[in-house]
């Protein structure tokens, strides 16, 4: 069991752990790992591990069927610290999309408009932070709207290395000069901060701030419908998934994918029309494949990116699940080392 | 010729005396701020009310109750000695009986009432105070302390009405008003306002009149941010101390107009968030909106030094709880300061005005 391999079928994924034992989640079934040499493949059902149970959830159409296969794990490049100095072979990359605002407690349509969490939404970015606390952040990317941020920042105080996250700000040659830091040790301590608006949620134009029975009343049901699930067509004065897509993913290829070549592990705390943007440009999905996408909101997303690739590793789970302990041999060594620190 | 404490078991004998008289004449109240606390009453709460950390009787109409206090007022978190006010000046203000508010059937403030509150709450502890850090203008989030002290004071103005929020651009005092405001019993939405330019106007648009009116905007600003402590952010005090010197840190951390290199002085930033809070809050108070600040140590001792007309020298030794917020009542121009809301597991005074007696009440009714 040295060698690991890693194949992913419609539905569901196998995580394979070198020295994790025979059993794994997949879903909500559990696998029994066979050994090197074997082939192993499993029909599930289509619901994917993204499935919060509130919404049916395809991460794949049926019609296509992807198998990617991982050579046997890659020892890390510096394996004594749990700083990414060097370059090393992969890097984590998470995804996660904020919890409830207000307006979604009261059935707003938000898009842009810079709504806060609720009790709820809280609680999910502390739990989203709770499953992410033993995988690497060096840099975090955020939309400019403040749930998204606040997510981001309460997931981070769960996180164990205990590094800083700093929000930059570049508003102004005043703002860049407020926030200098003078100690070469502290900015060391430092995970950067960038909020960007090209990571904001669709804007949904005239919708924004009507209830759904007002956006029927006034504009009809159908078209409404049109345009929330549509990929190209956009309501009045808004935004089509199709131009999200655009900018969202033009900000991630020019911004967030050099971070990652350079060996960065990368967060990025958005929401739901932004992040299924980027994951359709990481997945290589069509635009069908896009609009049935959803994602549960606080539950992180994890993509191992490794030679140019992007490897979809599912969401973690939180330290008191039963799941698979690591995703990788050097997470694995990470959160050794965490654990060694408190002893 | 009488010791402090002889001084004070006599005026407590006379308080209870009196309280019996006291009982037949509740219908009015007097408010009287003495030195070092503040006497709250109320029409019709009781005999009770908190001052400082001793409760004190009230006295009926037609006499004056002078108590001696130690200078711990209300704002001592009992993790630092706190002067509110220099022992040598004495302030005491009396408030006439409570009048009728102006539009007493509705929680909206579209008439201009009579007064209106102004809570001010520094945040919690943020990732830098907790590593010991001078953080002054770098953007560092809160722990999870900070946040449950945000929580924490969001119960204690859970009946104070809000109309709009003001917050520097900082996330710590961001996100203290946001998670202060999840506890609110109004249940009006804050929505961030964003001016950067016209892409972030047009994006943040909303479309219903009837959204709108639920909205509390929240407008954030650099001139409510904390001081910038130039070439201190980010070191720690025995960097600091070992780069500069121990007294000249200490003269810049205490002085009133003395900045560390590159960054500013008390003076300063008083200077920057004064002007803001008289150019862009006051009148907002003036036309009737009940505000919340949320901000920093040095930027809010700044605006308390401006609402209660403090020296430099009173103003040096002002200190902030963190997380507890501040009530004072604007009326006829006048800043009116009321003290630590407390949250409403705790005994204390039921309101602090008519009018915001009945805002309660209106938040109360709603739910039956």
């Amino acid at each position: 069991m040295a060698n690991a391999m890693l194949q992913q079928t419609v539905g569901g994924t196998l995580q394979l752990l070198s020295n994790s034992g025979t059993h794994c989640n997949v879903g909500n079934r559990s696998v029994r790992l066979l050994p090197k040499g074997f082939k192993l493949e499993v029909e599930f059902s289509k619901r994917g591990i993204y499935s919060s149970g509130k919404r049916k959830f395809n991460v794949i159409q049926a019609s296509t069927s992807q198998t990617s296969v991982v050579g046997p794990l890659l020892a890390p490049s510096s394996s004594d610290t749990v700083d990414s100095h060097m370059k090393s072979n992969e890097v984590a990359l998470i995804l996660i999309r904020h919890g409830e605002s207000l307006w979604n407690e009261k059935n707003l349509f938000t898009g842009c408009v810079d709504v806060p969490l609720t009790n709820k939404g809280v609680e999910e970015a502390i739990e989203a932070g709770h499953r992410i606390s033993n995988i690497p952040v060096d840099m975090i990317y955020t939309s400019s709207l403040i749930r998204a941020q606040m997510t981001a920042m309460l997931a981070m105080t769960q996180h164990r290395r205990k590094k800083v996250p700093i929000i930059l700000h570049n508003e102004d040659e005043r703002a860049r000069a407020w926030s200098k830091i003078y100690s070469e040790d502290t900015i060391e301590q430092s995970i950067p901060v960038i909020t960007s608006w090209k990571l904001n949620e669709r804007m949904y134009g005239e919708l924004q701030g009507l209830n759904k029975q007002e956006t029927a009343d006034k504009f009809g049901h159908e078209k409404v419908h049109e345009w929330r699930r549509s990929y190209d067509i956009p309501p009045p004065n808004g935004e089509s998934l199709e131009m999200c897509a655009q900018r969202a993913v033009a900000y991630f290829r020019d911004n967030i994918e050099p971070q990652l070549l350079s060996g960065k592990n990368i967060l990025i705390s958005a929401h739901g029309n932004s992040l299924r943007s980027i994951i359709m440009y990481l997945d290589k999905l069509t635009s069908q494949e896009v609009i049935t996408l959803e994602l549960s909101t606080g539950i992180p997303m994890l993509y191992i990116f490794k030679e140019g690739k992007f490897i979809r590793r599912g969401s973690p789970v939180a330290p008191t699940e039963a799941g698979v302990y690591a995703y990788t041999r050097r997470l694995a060594q990470y959160r050794q080392k965490l654990d060694d620190m408190l002893t």
